[in-house]
């Protein structure tokens, strides 16, 4: 990634319709539009502060609900009676069915795509109804069992809050596009409890690049929530995790393996949404009504079948699963039940994030992992929590295809950083499995099932792009010194058919002369005089080879060669760059 | 604009403040209800259902320590040590001074037989801060250190921590009878010898008190003052086939000590003969291998040569004519009794007595 320099400016002056706030911005000097970007600038860096406090009370506001949902659905003890279990997720199913269909269509899914939708289709413009129908929808399924995670939910309400924030106050397109990540940060971290994550998830998939003028918005608000969000829920981590420790290098090899499998089961895990979720839309519309209510009561004959704690978030369950209570075979048959039991939450179309089931499934897998390494390896010494603690990244990384997220989750979650050899090395396993297996991230196949068109994130990550090297050649002509006499450049080109011929400059920079202007100014009796002195002032630009081949396009229609010189040498000459190369790289590069 | 958005956060603010006062209230409730019944299945060794109730308090304030704590007691109560481990390590965190956490450590590790962990989490116990009307836990956990040092062989360690428990101790009976146990078990013989006696001044019929100070006499070699302890022991238990036994060979020893101060001439003679008759009788029952074995070297004679040389003389004549031969004669007596002990095993009856009387006078 790369970090982008601000084109606020060459964007309001582009789109040929700015904003009325910014009409009069137009009219006036340069110096008053500077003036004006920097209050804006500074305007919504508070703002950002003021979307997460606001995000992290949503957030605050969305589990007190979550838990009185779960308190009334299931009731107060640890142990679920088998009545509750089954009539639960039915009942809040049903409910959850009608308030969807009926009043919050755009609540359904798990909220990321939709925060992207609005960053890049909509102007980040959310519908404050979503973040109400998100916020009921979601609380009374994850509190009644549905197997669903709060953190996305948290991150879309968030980005709606932001998105009403940006509307009431007048603010231009371009900050309008970028509000919801702001508040998708904030959101998410809040629920969370893990900023760093936070802003790493809203940068890799959602914006898709590093830029300066957004990530200070970002981090700001995703602090502010997760703040809030201490302020009244406390800071203790989502999990208590166990020391953690790499005595033995070999055994990477099981974390190794560990990285395999669930990358296999992160296929799995999302091929089966994506296969079954179209289907079920495409049932007839009346079915919709029951699709939940289904949903659930499948969820309630899993949990009565001896998996209660697939119902829900399931963090309590995370956290007893590293602490080594369930054997690995157990660990093993809950990391499938979740699955399945996400898969029917979610292609049911009941609202609810994926976030915390991926987790579990991780943890439940790594636990299984490590379980089962500790029975026929036992010279091997990470303990069960260890290996939940990386499944989970994993499961991050193959499932939700989130690298880099995956591996700072882990670490801000654990606070232990020796545990970053393994988390890197599973990870990588399950990425790279994934992707070669899947190629369409899950969040890129859901956008794409419901019609719209996104940039996928990872296809940006991992796209090939042309440099100016790709493009590059040899000189034609000879290069001309500025500090020779015009007679004896004239005498150089005796030999040379080339009409446009560029011209070292002293200290550094370039120039370029047409022949014909060389003769013509040699026919005014100027031949003494040095190249560089009889030259035009602007001199001609000059690339790097590094350079993307999209910033030659910029000079190369005004200039008919442009030098690519060293970057350690500026007059060192590389070669050259034309319009008619460039064009010809890039087509051959379309038909590749 | 930016002063109705920070009315607005005020207020939201504000709205959210009275409902997490109900939100808290009410799991603070609910907590504290699972709470309570999980302390009375706690109390009622009902492990399984206490853990259930405990983790269901838990679901509402995940940070209680009480809650933890208990939790914990329950799962150990289960043998879910792991699980167990895990909350208390949490609870060291946060409270390394806390007596029962390290208590509960120190056991675990005990369990897991890391004594050095277990020793570090036991000192801890013992030095740490206890509520009042729980010092006795303090107690506890140093015996239950002494208790792993003993079974660690690190007898040192263990007398020393005898040694600050016993200075401790007052003197209840049970307590001076678990200390004297310990002492016998740490090796130090005149300590439990003590700690017997201390309980014999408060409760002179305590048969078990009687029974160990015999025990420990007789260990030290003070045949006399076991054999008075012994004979108490029994008058007072008569079931103690134990001290019977031990009063038994006391009194065997006694017996036939040829070096008893205040012996007359014929007896210690006798004393002699019997001795080496029965040391000939036990070179026949545990035949001593060849010489070799036992690193003699050049021509030496073997035991049994030595003895079947000396026995013409012992007799209560030949004693008589040389009473130097005494000495001669027991000295064959305790090496054989020790070398046959050595390749046989420990020996019984008369062979006991007299292997007993060799430890007696070695050295004079």
């Amino acid at each position: 990634m790369e970090l982008q320099p601000n084109t606020e400016t060459e964007v309001l002056a582009e789109n040929g319709r700015p904003h009325p706030a910014t009409a009069w911005i137009l009219g006036h000097s340069p110096g008053a539009l500077w003036r004006s970007a920097f209050r804006e600038d500074r305007f919504f860096l508070i703002l950002s502060v003021f979307i997460g406090v606001f995000s992290g009370l949503a957030v605050v506001c969305f589990r007190f609900a979550i838990d009185w949902s779960r308190l009334y659905f299931l009731g107060t003890g640890a142990v679920l009676t088998p009545m509750r279990m089954l009539l639960a997720p039915t009942l809040a199913g049903l409910v959850i069915a009608a308030l969807v269909i009926h009043f919050f269509p755009t609540a359904r899914g798990s909220g990321v795509n939709q925060t992207k939708a609005a960053l890049y289709i909509f102007n980040g413009d959310i519908p404050f109804r979503t973040a109400i129908g998100k916020f009921i929808t979601a609380a009374l399924a994850i509190g009644s069992g549905h197997s669903l995670g709060p953190e996305d939910p948290s991150l879309q309400i968030g980005a709606c809050l932001a998105s009403l924030l940006g509307r009431r106050m007048r603010l231009s397109r371009d900050r309008m596009r970028l509000i919801a990540p702001v508040g998708a940060a904030a959101g998410l971290a809040a629920a969370f409890n893990a900023p760093i994550s936070a802003v790493l998830f809203v940068i890799e998939e959602v914006i898709g690049r590093w830029s300066a003028g957004i990530l200070g918005s970002v981090v700001l608000s995703a602090i502010s929530g997760v703040v809030v969000m201490r302020w009244f829920l406390g800071s203790e981590p989502l999990f208590r995790v166990p020391a953690v420790e790499l005595k033995n290098p070999t055994e990477l090899i099981a974390y190794a393996a560990l990285g395999v499998i669930g990358g296999l089961l992160s296929v799995v895990f999302a091929s089966s949404i994506t296969t079954l979720r179209p289907k079920c839309k495409a049932l007839p519309k009346w079915t919709q009504y029951f699709q939940p209510a289904i949903a659930g009561l499948l969820i309630g004959v899993i949990a009565m079948l001896g998996a209660p704690q697939v119902m829900g978030a399931g963090y309590d369950y995370i956290d007893q699963a590293m602490h080594g209570q369930f054997t690995w075979e157990f660990l093993a048959i809950l990391a499938g039940a979740k699955i399945l039991a996400t898969v029917l939450s979610f292609v049911s179309g009941t609202p609810g994030g994926m976030f915390a089931p991926t987790l579990f499934i991780g943890a439940m897998l790594g636990g299984a992992v490590g379980g089962a390494q500790h029975l026929f390896f036992p010279h091997l010494t990470g303990s069960v929590g260890t290996y939940a603690l990386v499944g989970m990244g994993v499961l991050f990384a193959g499932f939700l295809r989130a690298p880099m997220t995956s591996v700072f989750m882990v670490l801000e979650v654990s606070g232990n950083y020796s545990i970053i050899v393994p988390v890197i090395v599973a990870n990588t396993f399950a990425y790279v499995i994934s992707r070669g297996l899947l190629p369409i991230p899950i969040f890129d196949l859901l956008t794409r099932q419901d019609g719209l068109d996104l940039p996928s994130m990872e296809e940006q990550r991992e796209e090939d792009i042309l440099r100016v090297e790709d493009a590059m050649q040899r000189p034609d002509g000879p290069i001309l010194d500025g500090e020779k006499t015009l007679d004896q450049a004239m005498a150089e080109l005796d030999h040379t058919k080339n009409e446009d011929l560029l011209v070292r400059l002293s200290p550094s920079g370039w120039n370029s002369v047409s022949k014909e202007n060389l003769g013509k100014l040699a026919a005014e009796g100027k031949g003494a005089m040095t190249l560089a002195s009889l030259l035009p002032v602007q001199q001609v630009p000059y690339l790097h080879p590094d350079h993307p081949l999209e910033m030659a396009l910029r000079y190369v229609d005004r200039w008919p060669t442009v030098p690519v010189v060293s970057r350690a040498d500026f007059r060192k000459l590389e070669g050259v760059v034309s319009q008619r190369g460039v064009l010809e790289r890039y087509r051959e590069f379309g038909e590749t | 604009m930016l002063v109705l958005l920070s009315v607005l956060a005020v207020l939201f603010f504000l709205g959210v403040t009275g409902l997490s006062h109900v939100y808290h209230a009410q799991r603070a409730s609910l907590g504290d209800r699972w709470f309570s019944r999980g302390l009375a299945d706690l109390n009622a060794k009902h492990y399984d259902a206490a853990v259930t109730e405990f983790r269901a308090a838990l679901l509402y304030s995940r940070d209680e320590y009480s809650y933890q704590l208990n939790l914990a007691e329950a799962l150990i109560g289960l043998d879910h040590t792991g699980e167990a481990f895990a909350y208390l390590l949490n609870l060291w965190d946060r409270e390394p001074d806390n007596g029962l956490v390290n208590l509960e450590l120190a056991r675990i590790m005990a369990r897991r037989g890391q004594v050095d962990q277990a020793v570090r989490y036991y000192n801890n116990a013992v030095y740490a801060a206890w509520p009042p009307g729980e010092e006795s836990k303090r107690r506890d956990a140093r015996l239950e250190l002494i208790e792993i040092l003993l079974q660690a062989k690190r007898q040192r360690d263990a007398q020393a921590e005898l040694m600050a428990l016993a200075a401790n101790a007052g003197e209840t009976p049970s307590l001076q009878q678990t200390i004297g146990e310990m002492f016998m078990r740490a090796g130090d013989y005149e300590r439990a010898l003590d700690a017997y006696r201390t309980i014999l001044k408060v409760d002179d019929h305590n048969a078990a008190a009687l029974a160990g100070a015999g025990n420990a006499a007789f260990q030290l070699g003070r045949f006399s003052v076991a054999q008075q302890y012994l004979q108490s022991a029994i008058r007072v238990n008569v079931n103690d086939t134990e001290s019977a036994q031990r009063l038994e060979i006391t009194e065997m020893v006694l017996r036939m000590d040829p070096f008893r101060s205040q012996i007359s001439t014929p007896d210690r003679n006798k004393n002699v003969v019997d001795a080496f008759a029965a040391a000939g009788q036990r070179l026949n029952t545990c035949p001593l291998p060849s010489r070799d074995t036992f690193g003699t070297t050049g021509s030496a004679p073997s035991l049994k040569d030595e003895w079947i040389g000396l026995k013409p003389q012992i007799t209560d004549a030949g004693l008589r004519r040389k009473p130097d031969l005494a000495q001669s004669a027991m000295d064959l007596v305790f090496r054989i009794e020790r070398q046959t002990s050595s390749v046989c095993g420990p020996p019984t009856g008369p062979d006991l007595a007299l292997l007993l009387i060799a430890k007696l006078h070695e050295g004079s």
